[in-house]
């Protein structure tokens, strides 16, 4: 193959997951920037449970309550934060987010069915983001584990600076424009790892070879392995990865392979780790892809060999 | 960010995000494109304005004067997110746009049967079905023997590898898109014909004619036996949309 045909191909992938996906980051962009404007630190801490595990439980779910994907948590998780949610709660919304929500819940059921890789897969899920919320509530200081940007709480309280800026009836028109500028920059701030995360998924797709990986799909513990792998280098969107399970079913991927593909992916690709690091210390980036990486990798390989269904 | 929204907008007009994305996402990117114009209009306006209010603001609101360091040390860092951001758009706007083609297969292989149980392709009729849809049924049926004599009428892109050795077949390919073209899957039918070795790769074409089940590869496969073939121009669409 030579290289120009090389390039439009690659060209071609990066365009159709970038424009996929930065429509999913702007969504993102414009719930965080009307947070910034209209949640107030005191609400998030009244709406914080008192208990750590209720708590972490609930940042788990809170997906239901925020439909967003991989690529439009991350600015929600940061705005989150900048308004005081405590770490260990952000972390398991950041986790299960993508996963926990009903578009998700509807395409997975759409190709699997109501049986047990749906179950699983929220099970599972649920069961990883929680645990490494609860883990990462051993250090509760967040200067250890954020970047300085995510600890920065913007100026002004919301409506207080609006109301000195501008006229009285337009504080509402006001706060909507800020909210505008807030995702503007986070748009811009999120989107240089969005592209760069993007580029490198599409290149491995490119230039790597998907064959080798496929034919590893009859032993149960590499076929794990190899679907990890193969999550972590696609970077598709967590609302539409079921149906590309349903393909590597077909190439012989039993369940619990199945299952890490469709718990570790929405967890943690190529383009999600990239923009982790908008939020998090490199280090803690890297419990975060080590962590569920290891649980979701014991879960297939469990369930590979003592499940049969 | 205006010229990111134009971008987006652009390809939904001329249609080329059919060669990106399926087309049950495009409203996706037009609402992407349309707030990506907004937020850009929006921040030309508070950018032009805030010579007269920045001041005073900062008067007002004293904490409004903690972040103005940050705003001018967050200025390099905002040319480079924007030279980042340029990449997208220098990719869509000076390379030619091309869809999937033979050249991707080899990388991900290409599929002859899909775990897609679906009977309500059997109530299409034999000659309305597009590659996936024979797909489809090749998958679910029982009985391969049921598809011997049907006709067919089939557009796609020829594909041909390794494992075609008799020179008289190749595959009448497609790719299906879920999402965007990441998770693209090549699936085809294989035809036979004595024209077979006319055509090149990523040629397109219709084929029409009748199926017959054959040995491919040591494996009872139904194969399409040519009648006519001609060469057509790639559909408004390229990938099909299961």
């Amino acid at each position: 193959m030579d290289f120009s045909t090389q390039l439009t191909l690659f060209s071609t992938r990066f365009l159709g997951i970038f424009i996929e996906a930065v429509s999913f980051l702007l969504l993102g962009t414009i719930v965080s920037g009307l947070i910034e404007v209209f949640v107030r630190k005191e609400d998030i801490a009244r709406f914080v449970p008192r208990n750590l595990f209720a708590a972490v439980a609930a940042g788990s779910f809170l997906g239901f309550l925020f439909p967003v994907c991989e690529c439009g948590v991350v600015p929600v998780t940061r705005k989150l934060y900048q308004k005081g949610l405590p770490i260990s709660v952000g972390v398991a919304f950041l986790l299960a987010a993508p996963v926990m929500n009903l578009i998700v819940f509807a395409s997975t059921y759409a190709a699997f069915g109501f049986g047990p890789i749906l179950i699983g897969r929220f099970v599972i899920t649920f069961v990883m983001a929680a645990a490494v919320g609860l883990l990462f509530s051993l250090q509760p200081s967040p200067v250890g584990l954020l970047q300085p940007r995510a600890l920065i709480t913007m100026a002004g309280g919301s409506a207080i600076a609006s109301l000195q800026l501008g006229a009285p009836q337009s504080i509402f028109g006001q706060s909507l424009m800020r909210a505008a500028r807030v995702a503007t920059d986070e748009f811009f701030d999120m989107g240089r790892y969005l592209v760069m995360g993007t580029a490198l998924a599409a290149g491995m797709q490119t230039f790597f070879s998907q064959e080798q990986i496929r034919a590893l799909a009859s032993d149960p513990s590499t076929s794990v392995v190899a679907m990890a792998i193969m999550a972590f280098v696609l970077s598709i969107c967590s609302t539409t990865d079921a149906i590309l399970a349903l393909s590597f079913a077909n190439f012989g991927f039993p369940a619990g392979s199945l299952l890490t593909f469709l718990t570790f992916g929405p967890m943690v690709d190529i383009k999600a780790t990239l923009m982790y690091l908008s939020i998090f210390k490199r280090r803690i980036v890297i419990y975060m892809v080590i962590l569920p990486l290891l649980m979701s990798l014991l879960f297939g390989i469990f369930i590979n060999l003592n499940v049969r269904f | 960010m205006l010229l990111l929204g134009l971008y987006l907008l652009e390809t939904l007009l001329t249609g080329e995000i059919a060669y990106y994305i399926n087309e049950r996402f495009n409203w996706l990117a037009g609402v992407a494109g349309f707030t990506l114009l907004a937020l850009g209009v929006i921040n030309v306006i508070a950018l032009l304005s805030e010579p007269e209010s920045s001041e005073p603001a900062a008067r007002a609101a004293p904490e409004l004067l903690m972040s103005a360091p940050r705003v001018t040390h967050g200025n390099t860092a905002r040319w480079h997110a924007l030279a980042i951001l340029s990449a997208p758009l220098i990719f869509g706007v000076f390379l030619p746009a091309r869809p999937l083609g033979s050249a991707a297969i080899s990388s991900s292989g290409i599929a002859f049967s899909l775990n897609v149980s679906s009977d309500q392709v059997f109530s299409i009729a034999p000659t309305q079905r597009n590659v996936l849809d024979w797909v489809r049924a090749f998958s679910a049926s029982t009985n391969l023997d049921e598809f011997i004599g049907q006709p067919a009428d089939l557009i796609g892109f020829v594909y041909r590898d390794a494992r075609f050795e008799d020179d008289q077949e190749f595959m009448v390919a497609r790719f299906t898109v879920n999402c965007c073209v990441a998770d693209a899957v090549a699936i085809g039918v294989i035809v036979r014909s004595p024209q077979a070795a006319e055509l090149s790769a990523d040629d397109w074409v219709r084929v029409q004619g009748k199926f017959e089940v054959r040995d491919f590869l040591g494996q009872r496969t139904p194969i399409l036996i040519a009648e006519t073939i001609e060469r057509v121009p790639m559909p408004e669409r390229p990938y099909l949309f299961p």
